[in-house]
C-alpha cells in the first residue's frame, strides 16, 4: 500500500465533515472518488496531502505511520521534521492550477526539486524538459503561467508535481476549471500516467473517465463512503439507493 | 546675494534633503516589513503593540513626531544630547513611514490567493522558503504603484524638517526669502522638489517595467 487512510474524522467547527473514513491505494492503482460537492472529497484530499490535520484516525504511507490516534482519541503527527519526507511522497494538483505566475513554466518545474529537493540544476531540468514533453507542450519552456490556455496550465501543474517523483498524485477536480475543450486534453495526460502504472487518486466529476480509467471507484456522501468497488460495478450495478440516485444525475 | 549663490547654498540644502530621503527609506522599507510580520505574530501582545504603533503613528501629525523625537529626552528624561538633531529627524522620519509601509505590505501579503500558499506547502517549501521565493515576489510588483506614492510623499514631507531647523532646501529657502525679501527661493525650491519626484516617478516606473514580464 502506497498510502492507508483509516477511520479519519475531520470536523471544521461543529460540521462533520468526514466521519469515520476509510481506504487505501496499492501501487499502480488509480482511485476515483466520485459523489456530490459537500461531500468531503476534496477534505479527503487535502487530508491526505497534510493541507488539512485530521482529528481522529490512521494515516500510512508505505508502511510508516505519519499520524494516527493517542490514547484521549486525539489525532497525533510525526515531528514536524520528518513531515518532509512524507510529504515528499504525495504530489497533489489543484483545481485551480495554483501555478506560480511569476516563474516561467520551466521554473515552475524545477525549483522545487533545486531548492527544496536539492536536486542538482542541470538534472532537475533534464527531468522537467522529459516532462513537459510527454505532456506536449515543451516548446512552452519559457512562457509564463499567463501565456497559456487553462489546459496547457493544468498540465504544467500536473508536470511541476510529478518533477518532485512523488510515490502517488492526488487530482482535486482537475479539470472542473476547464471548459469541454480543454478538459480532453488534461484528462488524456492522466489516462496516459495511469497506462504507465502511476499510482492516482482522482476527485473527478467526469464520470465516463473515471469509469475508464480507475481500478477502482468510491463514492462519497455526507462524509462516508457510500459505495466503493469495481467501476463497472458501481458504475452499472450499484448498490445503494444514493449512488442510484445521484448516478442518475449524470446520464439525463 | 546673485542667483547662483541663491542657487548653490541651495542646491547644498537639496544634498541634505537628499540625505534625509534616502536614509528614511533605507531605514523605513525594511522595518515596515518587520513590522508587517510582527503584525500576523501569533502572540497578542506583540499583535497589541503594533496596532497600536500604527494607529500613533498614522493618528498624528508627522511634524509633532518629529518634535517629540527631538524635544522628548529633555523634557521626558532631562537629557541634552549634543548633536541629536540630524538623528532624531531621521528616527521620526522612519519610524512614520514604516507604519505606512507596513500597511501597504500587509495589504499586499493578505492579497495573494491561498492557493499560492497551499502549492508550496505541498510541493515541500519550508515557510520562510515559501514567503522569500513565492509570496514576497508577487507581493512587490502588486505592492509598487502604493510604495511609490509614499515615496513621492517623502521627498514633499522632508521639507517638514524645518520644524527642527534643519537647513535643507526648504528651511533655507525661507531664510534666503525673509533675508532678501525674495520670492525666487520659492520657486527655485519647488523646482528642485519637482525634478526630484520627477526622478523618483521615472526610476520607480522603471522598477515596475522590470517586473511587467508576468501577470
Amino acid at each position: 500500500m502506497i498510502i492507508e487512510m483509516k477511520n479519519i474524522r475531520k470536523q471544521f467547527g461543529a460540521l462533520e465533515v468526514l466521519k469515520d473514513i476509510s481506504f487505501g491505494v496499492d501501487s499502480g492503482e488509480v482511485v476515483s472518488i466520485i459523489g456530490p460537492s459537500g461531500s468531503g472529497k476534496s477534505t479527503l484530499l487535502r487530508c491526505a496531502t497534510f493541507l488539512e490535520t485530521i482529528d481522529g484516525g490512521e494515516i500510512t504511507y508505505i508502511g510508516e505511520t505519519v499520524a494516527h490516534t493517542d490514547g484521549s482519541g486525539k489525532a497525533v503527527y510525526v515531528p514536524h521534521k520528518e513531515m518532509r519526507k512524507f510529504r515528499s511522497y504525495c504530489g497533489l494538483v489543484f483545481q485551480q492550477f495554483n501555478l506560480f505566475p511569476h516563474y516561467s513554466v520551466l521554473k515552475n518545474l524545477t525549483d522545487a526539486p533545486v531548492e527544496v529537493q536539492h536536486r542538482s540544476r542541470e538534472e532537475a531540468e533534464a527531468t522537467a524538459m522529459e516532462l513537459l514533453r510527454k505532456m506536449g507542450i515543451a516548446d512552452k519552456a519559457s512562457a509564463y503561467p499567463y501565456q497559456l490556455s487553462g489546459g496547457q496550465q493544468q498540465r504544467v501543474a500536473i508536470a511541476r508535481a510529478l518533477a518532485m517523483k512523488p510515490e502517488i498524485l492526488f487530482f482535486d477536480e482537475p479539470t472542473s476549471a476547464l471548459d469541454p475543450e480543454l478538459t480532453g486534453e488534461v484528462l488524456k495526460v492522466i489516462r496516459q500516467l495511469a497506462e504507465e502504472k502511476m499510482t492516482m487518486v482522482v476527485v473527478t466529476h467526469e464520470m465516463s473517465f473515471a469509469k475508464a480509467v480507475s481500478n477502482r471507484v468510491i463514492f462519497m456522501d455526507g462524509g462516508v463512503i457510500v459505495e466503493h468497488g469495481d467501476p463497472s460495478a458501481v458504475f452499472d450495478d450499484p448498490k445503494e439507493e444514493r449512488t442510484k440516485q445521484f448516478l442518475r444525475v449524470f446520464e439525463r | 546675494m546673485t542667483f547662483s549663490t541663491m542657487l548653490s547654498t541651495m542646491a547644498a540644502g537639496m544634498l541634505r534633503t537628499g540625505g534625509i530621503f534616502v536614509l528614511t527609506l533605507l531605514g523605513s522599507l525594511p522595518l515596515g516589513m518587520i513590522i508587517a510580520l510582527l503584525r500576523k505574530s501569533k502572540n497578542p501582545i506583540v499583535r497589541g503593540i503594533i496596532h497600536v504603533y500604527i494607529s500613533v503613528l498614522r493618528g498624528t501629525p508627522l511634524m509633532l513626531q518629529l518634535l517629540v523625537w527631538y524635544f522628548g529626552p529633555y523634557y521626558l528624561f532631562g537629557w541634552s544630547i549634543r548633536g541629536w538633531r540630524f538623528p532624531s529627524l531621521i528616527l521620526g522620519f522612519i519610524l512614520n513611514y514604516a507604519a505606512y509601509f507596513a500597511e501597504i505590505y500587509r495589504g499586499g501579503i493578505e492579497s495573494m490567493p491561498v492557493g499560492q500558499y497551499e502549492a508550496a506547502e505541498v510541493l515541500g517549501y519550508t515557510k520562510a522558503q515559501t514567503f522569500l521565493r513565492i509570496i514576497l515576489p508577487q507581493v512587490i510588483k502588486r505592492i509598487m504603484p502604493s510604495v511609490t506614492n509614499e515615496v513621492i510623499t517623502l521627498v514633499k514631507d522632508t521639507s517638514l524638517a524645518f520644524t527642527l531647523a534643519y537647513q535643507e532646501v526648504f528651511s533655507l529657502a525661507k531664510q534666503i526669502s525673509a533675508s532678501q525679501t525674495s520670492f525666487m527661493p520659492f520657486v527655485i525650491a519647488g523646482v528642485f522638489y519637482f525634478v526630484a519626484n520627477y526622478g523618483v516617478q521615472f526610476l520607480m516606473e522603471r522598477i515596475e517595467k522590470t517586473m511587467d514580464y508576468y501577470r
